[in-house]
């Protein structure tokens, strides 16, 4: 095939343009340690008066006992809490509310980038409530929406200079109400879950033929005939095919016990996987499938009641499906809750009894997991990023509020600052 | 603790077996021993005992120094925090069911903006699944308002969260009046359907002429009383003409409690200049009133402190404006509560109202005192709406409306093990529980 992976020129473009950035701190070079907190490291559980070395943005040592360099900036933690950035896994904040191209339901060829607002103060107020990283998806439209983008939310940089290197593609799908609504108000196709799956079915069935002239083309290339002619290329079908090739996580939004089971049952029909369902308010009702399959949950620890298909919600979800072995995150979905994760993890505890390393890694670890990046962050475990959140407070209750929200290994906000706590930017400059 | 979480099921089973209905039988005494008794009114009694009899708090004090009635169930509550059930200053609770279903929502009359005849109370449904979710959550006394679409949606009623039928719960009804001057209320969207009001002005102007009709029609009563008055004490005048009443209007005579400062209005802004218009309108007819949300009003807090009135504040999960820090909001209750405002905390919600403690909670985070939060989701609010010889805290002769956790009430992991209303032992029963037990296997 001669179609360039845009994945990799989309690598290639970031490593280029976040190289080349003047305003980047030089965090790179900087070599922290923090002693004396409360290491919660989520993997390897909790380290009393422990230190993180932190070089290169990256977590060069952990432990009760660690030696780094004279050199190093050394942050006394005075026993504080510290815990690995949060992890966003379903955000729709930066979009300026360009979150639905509610015109078609199957638009995978929708890029998220295109529309990044990345000077919107949310990402700022996310930090400031010690999110490191977000997944910004699209809206539940269409039954495919688009393409995501994964983001660091390092405030007051330029908008490549925020996206997470290296990162894999997401993309979202939906179902439910939300896309029979849309376009059954309209009186178009789906206005009922029968069309909104014949929908998905239909896009899917398209991709498979798109690809199979593809490789007849690629046949007759590689048998050296020289009239052979390309096919079309399609932007919406070529991303369609990622997703059978198992290019793009497929992040999926779905309420329904029986809906959950169907989009299992479509993935493997068409033989590609689900990477988590999001919402996901019955997964405690067919947990056990999920687990049996690998897929994750997104969900919200209390959410309920906002619409039919959340009804059955209960605030026990996500305990009761994490102990059938579900991998679980509790995710925002809103410009609210993202500030204050920790307390909605903290829910947790109180709705299941949830251990507190469990309630941290549904918004760390099982978070970035669900995106694809639990390799790069979600625990202090050395060589990981240097995203780190020292809070004030106990970070799973009612109380806890970050102090300092390092991500790459620099602060990018302190709350004892003054002004909007941003070490790296002043308004208006 | 440990001994605590040994003897938690046992009580808990107590409970349910003692739970036969759910009624005001006469019961014996129950008696929350060992607990740390946060009383609101009189601090924390570390080792107290709590004794309600019928729907009364009969004793409470220092377990050394406190009597238990001999024929009283005594309830081993130690390690766990008991304290008075919670006050929510404003909800939606009983007018909606599922919010994007509009057949289960009779949140607010859209058709005029002026409505002050609408009762909150008219819609109410008891058997909402919302309320024994709520409650479950300690929460056990709340407003519940209409929603702000308009500048004068109808008027509140206070509910406490059990009892049988939509009059049981209803404890007061048309408490209190909205008046709604946020911006929300503009009849501007969509562009092309706008009306009047379609701007501030034309809501203050909608407004003044409301209460104007209103004292017209005072005055029209007022007239008809003398004329018919004075006709009574001549019964031999040959000439007399008995007067006529006038027409009751039920819109204008909404209005007149209010007018006549008989009942708060609870006057919601959020920026200073909504604030000042809102004010100005209320000084102007003399209105009695509470402030309500006023999250972007920082830049004039010490006048909102001269006015010496209480606060219901936030939600302080608004988010504050792009050129504000980001805790502008969250700190919004300490800056109040250090001017000498009283303050409380309110939901603004329906399925979410059980989280109304983490929001006080929240609050500390960012300088209010601990006591002063739980007050606000407490005392203050009984204070606020008239009912503190009933409600609020935890005193002899008040209504025994009682909670028992596992921990700090403000707190996100605490687990409540008990709701007494009016001194009954709530079922821990919701909707919720028991979709999670089908599905747990019990």
């Amino acid at each position: 095939m001669k179609r360039i992976s845009i994945l990799s020129l989309f690598a290639t473009c970031v490593l280029v343009i976040a190289s080349a950035l003047a305003q980047q701190p030089s965090a790179s070079s900087k070599e922290i340690l923090i002693k004396n907190a409360v290491v919660m490291t989520v993997t390897h559980g909790n380290i009393q008066a422990g230190s993180v070395y932190i070089k290169d943005g990256k977590i060069a040592a952990v432990g009760k006992d660690v030696s780094a360099p004279a050199s190093a900036t050394i942050i006394d933690a005075g026993g504080k809490y510290l815990t690995p950035g949060i992890v966003d896994s379903h955000s729709h904040i930066a979009l300026d509310s360009d979150v639905n191209e509610a015109t078609s339901p199957v638009t995978p060829q929708m890029m998220m980038i295109d529309a990044f607002d990345y000077q919107d103060k949310a990402i700022y107020r996310a930090l400031a409530g010690g999110v490191t990283t977000s997944l910004l998806l699209h809206g539940s439209a269409n039954m495919i929406g688009g393409q995501a983008i994964v983001i660091k939310h390092k405030y007051g940089l330029n908008r490549d200079a925020m996206l997470f290197p290296g990162a894999p593609r997401s993309i979202k799908f939906a179902s439910g109400e939300n896309p029979k609504r849309v376009y059954g108000s309209k009186d178009q196709l789906p206005s009922t879950r029968m069309g909104n799956f014949e929908v998905q079915r239909e896009a899917l069935v398209q991709a498979q033929e798109y690809m199979r002239e593809w490789s007849d083309y690629d046949a007759k290339v590689k048998k050296g005939d020289k009239d052979a002619s390309p096919p079309k290329r399609d932007l919406k079908m070529e991303a369609l095919a990622d997703v059978l090739k198992g290019n793009l996580l497929v992040q999926i939004h779905c309420y329904r016990a029986d809906e959950l089971l169907t989009e299992m049952a479509i993935a493997k029909e068409f033989g590609y996987k689900v990477r988590a369902f999001h919402h996901a308010l019955e997964a405690y009702k067919v947990a056990d499938q999920l687990a049996a399959n690998d897929v994750g949950i997104a969900t919200f620890a209390d959410w309920w009641g906002y619409k039919q298909e959340a009804w059955d919600a209960i605030p026990w979800n996500a305990v009761m499906s994490m102990r059938k072995g579900v991998r679980v995150a509790i995710k925002s979905d809103s410009g609210d809750f993202t500030r204050r994760l920790n307390q909605e993890a903290a829910k947790t505890i109180r709705y299941g009894g949830a251990t507190e390393e469990e309630a941290l890694k549904m918004i760390t670890l099982n978070a970035a997991w669900i995106i694809g990046v639990d390799n790069r962050v979600g625990s202090i475990e050395v060589g990981k990023d240097a995203d780190l959140v020292l809070w004030d407070g106990y970070p799973l209750s009612s109380f806890g509020v970050p102090s300092k929200v390092f991500i790459d290994g620099d602060v990018y906000f302190d709350r004892t600052l003054p002004g909007f706590g941003m070490p790296y930017y002043r308004e208006g400059e | 603790m440990k001994s605590v979480t040994g003897c938690w099921p046992l009580v808990v089973g107590l409970i349910i077996s003692s739970f036969a209905v759910l009624g005001y039988a006469q019961q014996k005494p129950v008696a929350l021993k060992g607990g740390k008794v946060l009383t609101v009114s009189h601090g924390i009694i570390e080792h107290g005992v709590l004794v309600m009899s019928g729907d009364k708090i009969v004793a409470v004090g220092q377990e050394s120094s406190t009597k238990i009635p001999k024929d009283a169930r005594v309830i081993d509550v130690t390690g766990m925090t008991v304290y008075p059930g919670l006050i929510d200053s404003e909800t939606n609770l009983g007018l909606t069911e599922i919010s994007a279903e509009d057949m289960t929502n009779d949140l607010v009359e859209t058709s005029e903006e002026i409505m002050p005849h609408m009762h909150v109370y008219d819609a109410f449904h008891a058997e909402s699944e919302l309320i024994p979710v709520t409650r479950l959550n300690g929460i056990t006394n709340a407003i519940v308002a209409p929603d702000s679409k308009d500048t004068l949606p109808g008027q509140d009623s206070f509910i406490q969260l059990a009892g049988t039928s939509s009059p049981d719960m209803l404890l007061v009804r048309d408490i209190a009046m909205p008046l709604n001057f946020t911006g929300d209320q503009r009849r501007n969207e969509p562009r092309d359907k706008r009306k009047f009001p379609s701007t501030r002005m034309g809501m203050a102007a909608q407004l003044r002429q409301a209460f104007l009709d209103a004292q017209d029609y005072e005055q029209h009563w007022a007239d008809y009383e003398k004329k018919k008055n004075e006709a009574s004490q001549k019964p031999d005048d040959k000439d007399k003409k008995t007067p006529s009443p006038p027409k009751r209007d039920l819109k204008l005579e909404a209005l007149l409690p209010y007018l006549q400062g008989k009942k708060p209005i609870v006057l919601a802004a959020e920026e200073p200049n909504d604030l000042d218009a809102a004010v100005s309108l209320a000084n102007e007819f003399k209105l009695k009133f509470i402030l309500n949300h006023i999250s972007q009003a920082q830049p004039v807090l010490d006048y909102v402190a001269s006015l010496k009135v209480p606060v219901i504040v936030g939600p302080i999960y608004e988010e504050p404006k792009p050129y504000e820090r980001y805790d502008a909001v969250y700190s919004l209750p300490a800056q109040l509560n250090k001017r000498g405002v009283k303050i409380a905390f309110a939901s603004y919600d329906a399925h979410n109202v059980r989280n109304l403690p983490y929001q006080a909670g929240y609050a500390t985070a960012f300088g209010l005192p601990p006591d002063e939060a739980l007050k606000a989701i407490t005392l203050n609010a009984a204070e606020i709406w008239g009912m503190a010889d009933k409600l609020g805290s935890l005193d002899v002769g008040k209504t025994a409306n009682v909670v028992v956790a596992n921990g700090d009430p403000l707190d996100v992991k605490t687990d409540v093990k008990q709701v007494f209303i009016d001194g009954q032992e709530i079922p821990m029963v919701s909707r919720q529980t028991r979709l999670r037990d089908r599905y747990s296997g019990h």
